[in-house]
């Protein structure tokens, strides 16, 4: 049997805890190895030391650094935790580079979550008004926007690194992991996939448009935004399609809803038997779990991070004279 | 000879359809032999197979008259799940098929449904990766490959699973000439292995002829010709008027026999080689 013609050459494969990697050997001579891969949802290092570590122990960091935030209203200890975050992307072989698609979503976030409290600041007599030139901007709802910001921000990037590194596979290995039922593992799997999708129909429509020369940038605010209503009259047809192709695929493929195999049983779980759970693993789980915890209950319990208690917020408070 | 699919009088028409999209269609298919489908779109084709698959009726509403048997179970009765084990379909959109989120879960996926264990599982993965030369690609999402790299993937989900009877709807439609050649390459080897029945939808008539024990001529839901390749094409312009086009050599032996070049009894040319062979006695008969 010939060789297909879509190789290039054959690869070099290198297996790291069930991820199998492709080497730099499987380049074409003369073309830089790349250190990124495409993901359905972003970009992944090709070699990272976050994959020395089990699919579950990454899902426990991300409870820690995308969730934690949640507890946590004091911006010094956001900020911080931020800066981790950005210390693991690095250490984990992230290019930062490719994190630039998420600088709009950065500023347009601080650009509307500050316009909002400078137009809609609310009405408290507590407030203290602060005049800057002809604007009246007021202390309290400002500073707990500022610290909101970035609480999100903290939650942001935490998410951030959870999907620059790990791939689909290693998110659905985790929640197999924890025992997630098959259907429901499954289930995000597909929703993952039909969000890639979705987004890449998006791309063929638009691309189909301009083939035939639509130029959005002649267009008036209001037709853009009729175009893109009228985007989702394909956009609905082709998820519907595709929906149906993929439950005559699922059935093509003796897929059963118990996920019960014929006979009885449970089915195997081949992806799932190729990641070990090592000591080192549950030494981080515990200990980002704990963390986890720890956050809460030093909120909820002992109000440690209420806004009062923020250094920047008390320094600020007595430069204005605020009691 | 064991019959591995029978089809007795089977009509099927799609829910809020006014016409049958298969009338009467009767065929048998033996165990172990290649039968290539052929007809011009729409006449029913890959009805058909969804039918042997079992996708018609379990998963299409229509009204489903008759009945077809694999291996002698009535496939109206049978589970999906028996029928993965029994009938792999590779779809004639590769993607169509994906559901997974690299190619190694997707060649695993089926194998996991069908109960097989983790040893039997990477035993299947292995050889069905060999088989198609996709091992390379394992790592890699199904949708950021190649036309031609989906194919054979997509080809490998079936093969791995081991199935008795594997149908492959139009597997070369979307891919270059070179990937058709190795699609048609891995269905080579499958019939050389002589332990699978195969059935092939196919407008590449010259290369699905060679190939095939059978040849069936579906035309406005009938099935209205079943004969070895060279019956076949004994009479390329009735196939041409049902929009099927025969292979060139097929049509220039016919042109041979017509003109008294080549004795009635001759079998008709199913490529190349077998036209060489036609036209040289064609020469000796006209220089005789």
């Amino acid at each position: 049997m010939t060789n297909g013609p879509d190789e290039l050459r054959p690869a070099r494969l290198l297996i790291v805890r069930g991820m199998t990697i492709m080497a730099a050997e499987s380049v074409p001579v003369g073309v830089r190895a790349p250190k990124m891969r495409k993901t359905l949802l972003g970009y992944v290092p090709i070699v990272s030391p976050f994959y020395d570590y089990h699919p579950v122990t990454r899902l426990a960091m991300y409870i820690f650094f995308g969730v934690a935030p949640v507890f946590i209203d004091l911006p010094e200890v956001n900020v911080v935790l931020l800066l981790i975050t950005i210390g693991l992307l690095l250490w984990g072989k992230v290019d930062l580079r490719r994190l630039r698609i998420y600088l709009p979503l950065i500023a347009t976030v601080a650009m509307f979550m500050f316009t909002m409290v400078f137009i809609f600041p609310g009405q408290d007599p507590s407030y203290t008004p602060i005049r800057i030139g002809p604007a009246t901007i007021y202390y309290q709802p400002v500073f707990f926007t500022f610290a909101s910001y970035w609480r999100l921000m903290a939650m942001l990037f935490g998410t951030i690194l959870y999907f620059s590194t790990n791939r689909e596979r290693d998110m659905l290995v985790a929640l197999r992991a924890i025992r997630l039922p098959f259907i429901a593992s499954y289930v995000v799997g597909l929703s993952i996939r039909a969000a890639g999708m979705f987004m890449e129909d998006f791309r063929t429509i638009r691309e189909a448009e301009q083939a035939r020369g639509l130029d959005t940038s002649a267009m008036k605010l209001s037709d853009q935004a009729k175009l893109y209503m009228m985007y989702l009259i394909p956009l609905f047809s082709i998820a519907l399609r595709r929906a149906d192709e993929i439950s005559n695929a699922l059935f093509a493929r003796g897929y059963t809803l118990t996920g019960q195999v014929e006979g009885g049983g449970r089915r195997s779980d081949y992806i799932l038997n190729q990641y070990q759970m090592t000591t080192k693993d549950w030494g981080w789980i515990v200990i980002f779990m704990a963390l986890f915890v720890a956050a809460a209950v030093a909120q909820y319990g002992f109000g440690l991070f209420r806004l009062v208690n923020s250094p920047l917020n008390i320094y600020l408070r007595s430069l204005l004279g605020i009691p | 000879m064991t019959i591995a699919v029978a089809i007795k009088d089977l009509e099927w028409k799609y829910e809020n359809t006014t016409q049958f999209a298969l009338r009467k269609v009767n065929l048998e298919i033996s165990e172990n032999t290649f039968l290539g489908i052929v007809g011009a779109n729409e006449q029913g084709k890959t009805t058909l197979v969804s039918c042997i698959k079992g996708l018609i009726p379990h998963s299409f509403n229509g009204v489903y008259r008759g009945s077809v048997e694999v291996f002698g179970q009535a496939v109206k009765e049978t589970s999906g799940l028996h029928l993965a084990r029994e009938v792999g379909l590779v779809f004639a959109d590769p993607e169509a098929q994906f559901t997974a989120m690299t190619v190694e879960e997707e060649l695993v996926f089926g194998l996991e449904n069908v109960g097989y264990d983790i040893n039997k599982i990477r035993e299947r993965l292995e050889w069905a990766a060999e088989v198609t030369q996709i091992g390379n690609l394992l790592d890699k999402s199904p949708y950021d490959i190649s036309g031609g790299q989906k194919q054979r993937v997509a080809i490998a989900c079936v093969l791995a699973m081991d199935p008795r009877i594997v149908i492959m709807d139009e597997p070369t439609s979307m891919i270059d000439p070179l990937g058709k050649q190795f699609i048609f390459d891995i269905l080579r080897k499958l019939k050389e292995e002589g332990n699978r029945t195969i059935i092939v939808v196919e407008h590449n008539i010259e290369q699905l002829a060679p190939l095939s024990d059978q040849l069936a001529l579906i035309h406005e839901g009938q099935i209205v010709k079943v004969a070895p390749p060279d019956e076949f094409f004994a009479d390329p312009q009735s196939l041409i008027a049902q929009g099927v086009y025969p292979p060139e050599v097929a049509i220039f032996a016919g042109w041979l026999h017509s003109q008294g070049y080549l004795p009635d009894a001759s079998p008709i040319p199913r490529d190349l080689a077998e036209a060489v062979a036609a036209a040289q006695t064609a020469l000796k008969m006209g220089s005789g």
